[in-house]
């Protein structure tokens, strides 16, 4: 029982990691939206822009998850 | 004129909403007073298999539940491909129905390549497409009623009781208080969204990956190769070259873990969705999930585009040398 104990404090531990990613959103999407807002005429590129930037910051975030999803469900 | 059609469009969302309602009421009042509980499903990391005989005599290759969403998303694009050539064939100049739809999506796609690529766009597009429109067909699939619900009973130590509700046998929780379950039965679903088995991400991150060197190559020749071993200013400027040569080998180790992230990725929130699904529609019975439902369509799409558009990125990357790149930026 103590094993499954720290198997779920480990989990939980995990995804700490996704503060950083929280943040990096945050960031980068502040940043688009005033991009876009002084230059409307690049709203296109920008997204672009902004979503691979969400999409390598989310990327974090998911390894935490995957750690967790693996110490929950396959150790 | 416009009131007639006004008024059946509002009659028939009426009779929609009230058929809603009915169930959320039957299944929240009379399906608890009667017993009936929702109970949270055994999460299965790998792919569950569906017989214990392997495929054509191959050891190790099972007949998983992910393998038949494979299949089912290969269908998908396939009748797909054959409706829009369809379409495209018999004349239209403005198509409708589905050829419509993916003519809308893939001119969005093009539009991006475009923007990005330049003049290799005629060659990076249709990886591009295949991979979103592929990844699209395999996460929409994990949205379709009576998957991941619906398949064979197996025997699992921490499961549910069976019961016989009429034709259908089920897994079910008896309700005792103490949270600890005693039947012994789990469900394996014959149907799982291909995008939630770890396989089948890494092999089209390797697939991706493979593609990116192979366009560094057409672009640049073997001298693609420098940007990986980089000695052209290790002697010229002593401090710099050898950065510049520590940079070539990170970007080696930058390729890998390409795949990785790729991988990760698409896998991480598919799986995570699926499980999010679980767990919500463990809590609330009723009407919580619908909201996670939306919220997995959108995920579905957002995660098809970015694996595409990373891998189009990546590519035009490639085919921009390190040193062409500079001298266009002066």
């Amino acid at each position: 029982m103590e094993a499954e104990a720290a198997k779920l404090i480990g989990a939980g531990l995990a995804m700490i990691g996704a503060i950083g990613a929280g943040a990096g959103i945050g960031v980068v999407t502040s940043g688009a939206v005033q991009a876009m807002s002084r230059n409307p005429e690049m709203t296109g590129t920008i997204q672009t822009n902004m979503i691979l930037g969400i999409a390598f910051a989310e990327a974090v975030a998911i390894y935490c998850l995957v750690v967790s999803l693996l110490i929950l469900f396959v150790f | 004129m416009s009131e007639k059609p006004m008024k059946r469009v509002w009659a028939r969302w009426v009779v929609l909403a009230a058929i809603i309602l009915g169930l959320f009421l039957f299944t929240g009042f009379f399906g608890i007073g009667l017993g009936i509980k929702p109970i949270m499903p055994h999460v299965y990391l790998p792919g569950e298999k569906l017989s214990e005989t392997p495929l054509f005599g191959i050891a190790g290759l099972y007949p998983t539940n992910t393998l038949v969403g494979l299949l089912l998303a290969d269908i998908v694009v396939i009748l797909i491909a054959i409706g829009v050539s369809r379409g495209v064939k018999s004349g239209k100049t403005v198509l409708t129905g589905i050829s419509g739809a993916v003519e809308a999506l893939l001119e969005m796609l093009h539009g991006i390549t475009e923007g990005t690529a330049g003049k290799w766009t005629k060659q990076i597009f249709p990886w591009f497409a295949t991979i979103t429109l592929l990844v699209l067909a395999a996460n929409w699939s994990g949205l379709i009623p009576g998957n991941e619900t619906v398949g064979l009973i197996h025997h699992y130590d921490h499961g549910y009781d069976l019961k016989q509700v009429g034709p259908i046998t089920t897994i079910w929780d008896e309700g005792t208080d103490d949270g600890e379950h005693h039947g012994e039965y789990a469900i394996v679903p014959f149907l799982r969204p291909v995008s939630t088995d770890l396989n089948f991400t890494f092999a089209l991150a390797i697939v991706a990956v493979v593609m990116i060197q192979v366009f560094g190559f057409r672009s640049q020749g073997l001298g693609y190769l420098t940007k990986f071993w980089n000695t052209k200013t290790l002697f010229s400027k002593p401090i710099f070259g050898v950065i510049d040569f520590g940079v070539g080998i990170l970007e080696l180790v930058s390729e890998i873990s390409k795949v990785l992230s790729f991988a990760f990725r698409l896998f991480g929130n598919m799986f995570a969705g699926a499980v999010l699904l679980f767990v919500i529609g463990s809590l609330v019975p009723v009407f919580a999930q619908s909201m996670f439902y939306l919220l997995e369509f959108f995920i579905g799409l957002i995660q098809a585009i970015v694996f595409g558009m990373l891998t189009m990125v990546f590519m035009s990357q490639a085919t921009q040398g390190h040193g062409e790149h500079h001298e266009e930026a002066h």
